[in-house]
């Protein structure tokens, strides 16, 4: 069945300033907006993808966000929020962001089209895939290392791949694969997983499914004539060969907070943030992936993206009776 | 059956509102071996019935030899996106799934004339002597390869030395092989050059100066 995923904004002045600029158009960008529209707030969101929706569009099912009992697709929830925050008015533009000045009163965006300004930043631009940090990983990617699953399983009918993680993403993603490719092993350096029970049941239940614990990935060797991965068991520390036609990544995430390094507090590469979701520079604040916190899900990222737009409402209602 | 149910024809109507002038949708299809031409002609007749400024141009790929060479076609099915004139702009592929909004977008630039292009990368495109060929390689599933497609069509827009194609893999295996692609988006640039995922304009300028 044929789909068409899509979405326009009206033309946008940039001499204006704005009361609020989101940068990044996920779910928690997505949720602020849609509170910010109807606070009336005048409010751009920029993202860089022509598609919103961030992470959430490179996940098939979602199946733990509540209202939805049967699962919807990731692209469908994230294209539906997009809708919905523009319906109240939300401005969105299509640009990638190169630097910000986040210190001044009116902040400056500068992105690879337009220079905008706000009196107040919410930062919403979450994470990208982690790497392995493994020799052939980088050599490779692109060519047999993948971190999509809806992006790159299509390539895999009928082969055998690994899945390096043990979290919700590589086993819900080893599940999708499983459509299209014939042999599937997840490879974990710890002996139990961190996924969901209900989707470790799930894998366990997939015939095309196995699970190898305990080990890690020291080397992709896909330059020779038939691939592999290089294994080494962390308890026995014995080293092993996998052939596999192809490697999916998905080992957690880093936060996409380099651009703002220099001008909010970091731990660890995540934004600091207090419990109202204000970071340590006045009129900026954070929500979602990119912020220092325990779990990253879309139902919590909506909740940071509301949170985050009240105060914002309120900072800015308390700067004008001052 | 319509491809396009009425609350998308309804969605694309908006996002077309601001066409300025006409865009030619030059199909090229034949009714063999091609396993998405009947769905893309049936895609593109749709998508004109939306807006008066679209129209469609439909050629036969094994008997219209004289527009195939004028288009500089060489696989179905193919759609050339033409404005004012010819920028090079080319779909190659069914533009279903997230590549619907690369084919909205570029036919919205080059109604409009609307580019949004980096200062440097206007620079670098001005000095441009030599011919670019980009082909970004993507699956309809893809959400980061619009990005990809659509900064390769804003440069083709731009530079009268560039062309740029969206090659839709799954049809064209053939070309996974020969250019290695098992991972999107990925664009090859002048044949020997490639970059992989949705780059920032800089590294792909670096890419076609290492090309050049």
């Amino acid at each position: 069945m044929l789909d068409f995923n899509f979405s326009f904004s009206a033309e946008v002045d940039n001499e204006q300033e704005y009361d609020l600029i989101i940068i990044g158009g996920g779910p928690a960008g997505l949720s602020a907006g849609l509170y910010a529209a109807r606070y009336k707030l005048k409010t751009l969101l920029i993202e860089k993808a022509p598609v919103a929706g961030g992470q959430l569009t490179a996940t098939e099912w979602v199946e733990n966000y509540p209202g939805f009992p049967e699962p919807v697709l990731g692209k469908k929830l994230a294209q539906d929020m997009e809708n919905q925050a523009k319906f109240f008015g939300l401005e969105i533009v299509n640009e990638s962001v190169q630097r910000v000045s986040l210190s001044p009163e009116i902040k400056e965006i500068v992105t690879n089209a337009n220079t905008w300004k706000a009196r107040t930043v919410l930062i919403a631009t979450g994470s990208s895939p982690r790497k392995l940090g493994v020799p052939g990983e980088n050599e490779f990617s692109g060519r047999g290392v993948s971190y999509c699953a809806t992006c790159d399983g299509p390539f895999y009918p009928e082969k055998t791949v690994a899945v390096i993680g043990g979290g919700n993403t590589a086993f819900e993603e080893s599940l999708f694969i499983a459509k299209y490719a014939a042999k599937i092993f997840i490879i974990h350096r710890r002996e139990g997983f961190s996924a969901d029970p209900i989707i470790i049941e799930r894998v366990k239940a997939n015939a095309k499914i196995e699970l190898i614990t305990n080990t890690i990935v020291e080397e992709i060797d896909f330059g020779g004539e038939s691939r592999k991965l290089k294994l080494k068991n962390t308890v026995t520390a014995q080293q092993s060969e996998l052939p596999i036609d192809g490697v999916f990544v998905f080992i957690g995430s880093s936060p996409n907070s380099e651009i703002f390094k220099d001008q909010i507090a970091l731990d660890g590469g995540y934004i600091v943030t207090d419990r109202n979701h204000a970071t340590s520079t006045p009129g900026v604040w954070a929500a979602g992936d990119a912020e220092a916190k325990t779990l990253r899900q879309v139902a919590t990222a909506v909740g940071d993206g509301a949170l985050a737009a009240y105060n914002i409402h309120k900072y800015l209602e308390n700067m004008e009776i001052v | 059956m319509p491809i396009l149910d009425d609350k998308v024809i309804g969605e694309v109507k908006k996002a077309l509102q601001n066409m300025k002038n006409e865009v030619h949708l030059v199909l090229f299809t034949q009714s063999f071996e091609c396993g998405y031409c009947k769905e893309t002609h049936q895609l593109l007749e749709e998508l004109v019935s939306t807006n008066s400024l679209l129209k469609l141009e439909v050629h036969q790929f094994e008997s219209d030899k004289e527009a195939v060479d004028k288009y500089g076609v060489d696989k179905i099915p193919a759609i050339a996106i033409i404005g004012e004139k010819d920028y090079g702009i080319r779909f190659y592929g069914i533009p279903a799934g997230y590549e619907f909004s690369s084919l909205l977008s570029a036919i919205l630039m080059v109604s409009t004339g609307m580019v949004k292009l980096g200062e440097d990368t206007k620079k670098f495109l001005d000095k441009l002597s030599k011919p670019v060929h980009m082909q970004v390689f993507v699956t309809p599933t893809c959400p980061y390869c619009p990005q990809a497609v659509i900064l390769a069509h804003q440069m083709a827009f731009y530079s009268n030395n560039v062309k740029a194609d969206m090659v839709e893999v799954s049809e064209f295996p053939h070309l996974a092989q020969k250019y290695q692609v098992q991972g999107v988006p990925r664009t090859t640039i002048n044949e020997n050059w490639y970059q992989e995922g949705a780059a920032p304009e800089q590294m792909i300028i670096a890419k076609i100066e290492e090309s050049l």
